[in-house]
């Protein structure tokens, strides 16, 4: 393999994590003459947005999945704006400027000016989940792990088959070593990990879904997750799942997965005739400016179960059954075609930030301070900071990138008195 | 509410100009206008803070302008002519923004309750100030004080209320012998800590009673007020008669009716200045220079308010800059006056003095008002828009596929998604990137057939979602007159159509182009 590169970049902010947060406070503060370059581990830009189905019916719902795209044009068109994507930053420390930064940018294996995208390589690979396409622009890339050619070098046939030649399996990475005057935490949150909760099947039984599995599934169009590759004629959500949970150190709602469910509802019932939903909860949480009526038309379409279920297995005619506590606590059982599980939100794993202090939910920053760390001039926005609606975490990183502005200037101000 | 023509903006007849663009009128003398006042001072705005609030219930800053109620606004942003009606007579400022920053409106319940206001029955805020003097308490029946909440039973509450319940309860539980109970349907916690307090709260003896159906029945009798009730989970019938009964309250915006007549669309999303929409998630309304800040815009979490401060900077720097195309112009010699543009304009942008007059800073460039304009007096100017009718004849003329199909995409949704999937995409489609499907008229879609186009589509934004509230409804409508047009022409209507997008919906798009496809090659 090529050795590794090395290079260094300078710039005003940093910002971890490429989510609609991280990205719309860069877009902020190229407004207000500042650039910052954009960390991101995965392959592409757009965070967990990036695999988030439109809820729109005949008309939009608002869950403003859709403006990921608006924000990356603004990326895009802003030369103040550097985007590293496969990007993993090992170590951050402060310097007499502000932070030294060293991060690792990953090969980026196909390389996109080249690629036609013809997908080629697909056809030849037989590694399952090697090959990604970017939910964004079908942009292809590697996942190493999933490829042979990086486990034992036994396959190398998309470069092979690929006619411009677009495949690179040799490049090393390239250590980047990045100085910023500020920086900006967007981290996002991970997504609860369902086999936590073993009781619910997931991965288990066949047909029980994450609430991001099935918003991933109706973006691509494809119905892969129905179970038996069937339409599903009756749906069951279970709400709180890693949320309002204190026994497994959740002791916060999510705030954002009772409205996905009611929207993603909507929207399956206005695809599918005749679907019956069901929807097991502890208490609706609002959603919309016009949150009563939303919630006092949930009530009329979808079946209310107040209860969590206490197991879900699978079924005997239909593919899953749910059994729960029903209002005088009898046991119940009913039995659907797809159970989706709505995951919670949990922290991010942010370990190269030494000193940074999270609140007791695990989240980045302490209540009551909005977009402020313990650290001087490290700023937080977005679900990093405590689950958060996307509208929400539009509304933070702008809130962000002003602090950081006005930190900056504060700066500035203060080196020449 | 009185039906309202805004013709504050429309005959207006304001001369544009744009020499107050340093200067911001907030409106709202509680805390949230002061803060938005300090935070534009910061910044080096002249600031002048209006309180117009009769609810204001902070003491007033000592040097800041009187009570006065503003009365109107006309103009356009960098210049708005702001009227009050103060104690000292009426009075007019000239601004460049306005930014209504009220406290939110609260009003007890009591009447969706079929309650009156006593000492025995007080309003969530009445109870919150007897707390603060607890002696003021009153005297228990017996050796327990039983507090009993009402709360989101005929209406859904919200987490900022439902924070204040938990802080009365929080303070009661330090109190000896106080049992507090809340009657309720759907525990707010969706906001910071409020779960950890709510099961704070449970676990130091406060009672909660979620019901489904039908809450409590509540009957007021000679000593004090009665609850009624079958215990949710049991089942059983109850009765409480509480020492005190507290009833939640309404979090409602702000009057807002002058600033509603500014804004043009408010007609369609009152009691609130933004439409109901993802386009608009932060304080802009679709009216340049006029802005809503926390309750005026049905946000009363105060993490979120305090993020539309820093939205208000960030939108006051903003306005100067973000538009890197010319506007459209008018053509004063085809002009006749006839208004269409200033009544279907969502953004307000247009004036007239001798012809119409676009304001370029108002200006989105959405093209509703060239496609609409009868004289066909308005046009762009920039490269891209001189002819969207060359482009068409220039690309179908190259094409030589058969069947042709042009597809108008909206640039916010549907050229988002053709980006998505477009590779995949048969040679046959001519795509022509529109910037709302509010600019594609008639006139584009003939001329796609004349040119030897087979079919058309024009791909705008799901309704609710248009940046320009109204452009892909009026795009629609255009499609149905067109349909009607060639129906007449004798040509299969089914060949033009319009379809709602997003630009998380390429499998969409690239469906209906399939469809379209289709149709024609069964054709022939």
């Amino acid at each position: 393999m090529t050795p590794v590169q090395k290079q260094t970049m300078h710039t005003d902010v940093l910002i971890l994590g490429g989510g609609i947060a991280g990205l719309q406070s860069a877009v902020e503060l190229s407004r207000m003459g500042l650039d910052s370059v954009v960390v991101e581990r995965a392959p592409f830009p757009g965070g967990h947005v990036a695999h988030f189905a439109c809820k729109a019916t005949d008309r939009c719902q608002r869950c403003g999945a859709c403006v990921l795209e608006d924000i990356l044009q603004h990326v895009k068109s802003s030369s103040a704006v550097r985007v590293q994507v496969r990007t993993d930053v090992e170590r951050i420390d402060r310097s007499a400027h502000g932070f030294s930064v060293s991060v690792f940018q990953r090969p980026l294996r196909i390389i996109p000016d080249i690629c036609s995208e013809c997908g080629k390589c697909e056809e030849v690979c037989p590694m399952p989940g090697a090959l990604i396409r970017s939910p964004l622009d079908q942009a292809l890339s590697i996942d190493e792990s999933r490829c042979s050619f990086f486990r034992d070098r036994s396959c190398k046939a998309c470069s092979e088959v690929c006619p411009e030649g677009a495949v690179d399996l040799h490049t090393g990475g390239e250590e980047i070593d990045l100085t910023a005057r500020a920086t900006i935490v967007a981290a996002g949150f991970k997504p609860f990990d369902a086999s936590e909760k073993a009781r619910f099947g997931h991965g288990i039984v066949p047909g029980v879904v994450t609430s991001l599995e099935l918003d991933a599934v109706l973006r691509d169009g494809a119905g892969t997750c129905w179970p038996n590759g069937k339409e599903p004629r009756s749906i069951a959500f279970i709400q709180c799942v890693g949320s309002r949970d204190a026994a497994i150190g959740r002791n916060y709602c999510s705030r954002v997965c009772c409205a996905n469910a009611l929207r993603m509802a909507k929207l399956l019932k206005n695809r599918i005739q005749g679907l019956e939903v069901t929807l097991f909860y502890m208490d609706l949480q609002n959603f919309d400016r016009d949150y009563d009526k939303r919630i006092k038309e949930a009530e009329q379409e979808v079946a209310l179960v107040r209860s969590i279920p206490a197991e879900i297995r699978k079924g005997q005619d239909r593919p899953v059954e749910i059994i729960y506590h029903g209002r005088n606590e009898e046991r119940v059982t009913q039995a659907v075609d797809l159970v989706v599980l709505s995951i919670g939100m949990s922290p991010p794993s942010i370990d190269f930030l030494q000193g940074l202090v999270v609140g007791s939910e695990g989240f980045v920053g302490e209540e009551g301070q909005g977009v402020h760390t313990n650290m001087d001039g490290v700023f937080v926005a977005g679900a990093a900071r405590g689950p958060k609606s996307i509208e929400e975490s539009l509304a933070d990183a702008v809130r962000a990138a002003g602090e950081a502005s006005s930190y900056l200037r504060k700066d500035i101000g203060g080196g020449s008195q | 509410m009185k039906r309202r023509i805004p013709e504050s903006v429309f005959l207006g007849r304001e001369p544009l100009s744009k020499d107050h663009m340093n200067k911001v009128l907030v409106l709202g003398g509680d805390r949230l206008g002061r803060e938005v006042t300090k935070r534009l001072e910061r910044e080096g705005y002249d600031v002048i803070l209006a309180e117009d609030s009769a609810e204001c219930c902070e003491p007033r800053e000592p040097g800041r302008a009187p009570v006065s109620m503003l009365s109107r606004v006309r103009g356009f942003v960098g210049g708005f002519t702001a009227s009050f009606a103060t104690p000292d007579g009426d009075r007019t400022e000239r601004v460049g923004y306005v930014i209504a920053a009220q406290p939110a409106r609260v009003s007890a319940r009591h009447s969706r309750y079929g309650l009156t206001r006593t000492d025995r029955t007080p309003s969530l805020s009445d109870f919150e100030a007897l707390l603060k003097t607890p002696e003021r308490l009153p005297v228990r029946r017996q050796e327990w004080l039983h507090v009993a909440f009402l709360l989101g039973l005929e209406q859904e509450s919200n987490p900022v209320v439902f924070s204040r319940v938990l802080w009365c309860i929080e303070n009661l539980c330090s109190i000896r012998n106080t049992q507090p109970y809340v009657f309720t349907r759907h525990i707010k916690v969706a906001g910071a800590g409020l779960e950890e307090r709510y099961r704070n709260c449970r676990e130091k003896g406060a009672l909660f009673f979620k019901f489904d159906g039908s809450g409590p029945v509540v009957v007021e009798e000679q000593d004090g007020p009665r609850l009624q009730f079958v215990e949710p989970m049991l089942g059983m019938e109850m009765e409480l008669i509480p020492d005190l009964l507290i009833v939640d309250e309404d979090l409602e915006p702000p009057e807002l009716t002058p600033l509603l007549e500014a804004v043009p669309t408010a007609i369609l999303s009152e009691p609130f200045l933004q439409p109901d929409s993802p386009r608009f998630p932060g304080v802009e309304t679709p009216k340049a220079g006029i802005l809503a800040v926390g309750p005026a815009r049905g946000v009363f979490d105060p993490d979120v308010v305090a993020s539309d401060i820093e939205s208000v900077v960030a939108a006051l720097k903003k306005d100067r800059y973000w538009l890197d195309k010319a506007a459209p112009e008018v053509d004063p010699s085809k002009c006749t006056l006839c208004l269409t543009c200033i009544r279907l304009c969502p953004h307000g942008a247009i004036t007239f003095r001798d012809a119409a007059e676009i304001d370029p800073d108002s200006c989105v460039r959405c093209g509703i008002c060239a496609a609409e304009c009868p004289m066909q007096a308005i046009t762009f100017s920039s490269a891209e828009d001189v002819n969207i009718i060359e482009m068409i004849r220039d690309g179908v003329a190259c094409m030589n596929t058969s069947p042709t199909i042009v597809a108008f995409l909206c640039s916010r949704s549907g050229a988002q998604a053709h980006e998505a999937w477009g590779h995949s995409l048969s040679p046959a489609f001519l795509t022509i990137v529109v910037r709302c499907a509010g600019t594609v008229d008639l006139s584009h879609i003939l001329a796609a057939f004349r040119h030897g186009a087979d079919a058309v589509l024009v791909g705008g934004c799901f309704r609710g979602n248009c940046a320009s509230v109204y452009g892909n409804v009026l795009g629609e409508q255009r499609v149905e007159h067109a349909r009607q047009y060639l129906t007449q022409a004798g040509i299969d209507a089914s060949l033009v159509k319009f379809v709602s997008l997003a630009g998380n919906t390429p499998l969409r798009l690239l469906e209906s182009l399939e469809e379209l496809y289709a149709a024609c090659r069964a054709r022939g």
